[in-house]
């Protein structure tokens, strides 16, 4: 058979599983009905044959390149992945991503520490001097400490509380977002995050007890603290997932280390934005109101406490896939 | 329409379906995937440049009208929103939602497949999105930039995690194979001449000339009849069309009736 009559003989075929890729490209396949499914399955199974023939025949030819893209898209139809519904996305939030959480409390603990380290020796450093606050904090926060008074309600009273929970919980999110991909620097990038955010609490904490502020200070983050500091050691941890899997595969080739704990790692990083979203929240309309401390302090702690119920119990039942 | 094998993206990679057949796929190069990433960049600075502009229109504005406050205010957080969405969002949600595809690489027919052919699910999306701060972005791309070029598959970090592979589609056209209609007022082929045999690569490249040749400028289109002609004449060695006096173009007209 030549060419030229195998591309007359069954270009009709070929055309028609065309249109029909189309539609259901563009449409999706919940507007198409059995009949319609039938005939692209069939159409599929016959151009594959064809492709078979043509690479034993034409290899080389634009002919084969084509039919190549066509069995391929058709495949990616016939193979796609499950869309999203409610169900799906049900068990990714009440089973997968604690249930990646649990399997990953060690690299959890060992960011927590990184955290803490950052901590300790932001406090001992302005113990040490207190000018090493100026390395990490912004001059107009340092004055207004140095005289006494929070930061926080001279930038609260500017910016509206709309703009500002949107500004902290995005740039949270991002510094999480970044904790996690950091984790293919071998946890270069994920380790300094961690630290440095530890270290610039150690400082505040440490120069606002210094200048009788930390009553102030805590009831400032007595309504978002826990929620965000949770949050950025589970996105610390993500990327100490991936740095390990990266810099220790064991068994297993780095690609292939990296492919199977990116998956979990990336559902623990996914947990951290609506923790952030509502922190971010809190931080800008609860923390500078003047609303009772035992307030937003059970507000912060009830918060806290069901992330981290939910990050320990849900989806225990559910057997690991 | 644009060529086949193009010239971009030569190297393959062999992807086996269940239906056991062998599927080759052209892997997307530097040089493509960088234009795509641009072409995206590009339209979101676009998008930023407007946002922003207007919210410099209005937000300078501080009179005492609460309308023009408030809407200050609104765009303060759109621009916010659309910022970050742009950073985290764009390349995720394209790619979730489009099969595989952003706006960049859909004009330049790539598309993000997992390394065994299937499509690319949601999680795949976020793991090969999320990493772009340190293999893609800013000087960081330049560590991208050499992953796809050292790596067999192209795959930078983000990719391997993920198992994807960026591919270069190419677009699909028939009508390249269409049947050469006869000229107006040609003689029929006579009864009892023999039928000449070209092999597939030859009687493709002739219906690719004949079918596209409209498309050509008249200089470039006896120049390349005259190329084919001289590559085909040998084809038809022994039939009458070997002392025709026909013009290269018509020759090859009157050679596709006789195939």
């Amino acid at each position: 058979m030549t060419l030229g009559v195998f591309v007359r003989d069954n270009r009709p075929r070929w055309e028609r599983l065309e249109t029909m890729l189309a539609f259901i490209e563009t449409r999706g396949p919940a507007k198409t009905d059995r009949p319609f499914l039938r005939e692209l399955s069939a159409l599929y199974r016959a151009t594959t044959g064809d492709l078979a023939f043509a690479q034993t025949h034409f290899r080389g030819t634009t002919m084969q390149l084509f039919l190549q893209q066509l069995v391929a898209r058709a495949h990616n139809q016939i193979y796609r992945p499950h869309r999203l519904s409610s169900s799906v996305f049900g068990r990714f939030v009440f089973s997968e991503i604690p249930q990646a959480i649990r399997e990953h409390l060690t690299a959890v603990t060992w960011s927590a520490i990184i955290f803490l380290m950052g901590i300790a020796l932001g406090l001992s450093a302005v113990q040490f001097d207190e000018r090493a606050a100026s390395i990490i904090l912004p001059n107009n926060i340092l004055n207004s400490i140095y005289s006494g008074q929070m930061w926080t309600g001279s930038i609260f009273s500017v910016v509206p509380a709309p703009v500002a929970s949107t500004y902290l919980f995005t740039s949270n999110i991002s510094v999480a977002l970044l904790a996690f991909a950091g984790g293919l620097s071998g946890g270069l990038i994920t380790g300094w995050i961690l630290f440095q955010n530890g270290f610039m609490l150690g400082v505040v904490f440490k120069l606002c007890a210094d200048y009788g502020l930390l009553g102030a200070l805590l009831a400032f983050i007595a309504g978002h603290g826990l929620l965000e500091i949770s949050s950025i050691i589970i996105a610390g941890g993500a990327g100490l997932v991936v740095a390990n899997a990266l810099i220790n595969p064991g068994s297993y080739s780095r690609s292939d280390a990296m492919a199977q704990q990116g998956r979990s790692a990336v559902r623990m990083a996914v947990a951290c934005v609506p923790a952030l979203v509502t922190a971010g929240c809190i931080e800008a309309f609860v923390s500078p109101s003047h609303a009772p401390v035992w307030f937003k302090a059970a507000l912060g702690l009830t918060l806290g406490g069901c992330f981290w119920l939910y990050l320990m119990i849900t989806g225990k039942s559910v057997k690991v896939r | 329409m644009s060529t086949p094998n193009s010239t971009w993206d030569t190297r393959k990679t062999e992807l086996e379906l269940p239906e056991e057949i062998d599927l080759q796929v052209e892997l997307a190069n530097v040089g493509s995937r960088t234009l795509a990433i641009l072409i995206d960049l590009a339209l979101g600075g676009l998008v930023l440049f407007i946002a922003y502009s207007l919210w410099e229109l209005l937000a300078h504005d501080v009179t005492e009208d609460w309308f023009t406050r408030m809407s200050s205010n609104v765009l303060k957080t759109v621009l916010i929103l659309l910022i970050f969405g742009f950073q985290w969002c764009y390349f995720n949600l394209f790619e979730w939602l489009w099969n595989g595809q952003t706006p960049g690489k859909r004009l330049l027919h790539l598309r993000v497949i997992k390394v065994d052919g299937s499509p690319v699910s949601g999680i795949d999306v976020l793991l090969r999105n999320l990493s772009r701060p340190v293999d893609t972005l800013g000087p960081m791309g330049l560590i991208g930039l050499l992953m796809i070029f050292v790596n067999r598959k192209a795959q930078r970090l983000g990719d391997l995690m993920a198992r994807t592979m960026v591919i270069h589609e190419t677009a699909i056209d028939w009508s390249i194979f269409d049947q050469v209609k006869a000229q107006a007022g040609a003689a029929p082929v006579p009864a009892n001449t023999p039928g000449i045999h070209l092999s597939s690569a030859q009687w493709e490249l002739l219906h690719r000339y004949l079918n596209r040749r409209e498309q050509f400028q008249d200089e470039v289109r006896q120049r390349l009849a005259r190329q084919i002609y001289e590559v085909l004449k040998r084809a038809a060695r022994g039939t009458d069309l070997e002392v025709s006096t026909l013009s290269p173009e018509d020759w090859l007209t009157e050679l596709a009736r006789r195939t």
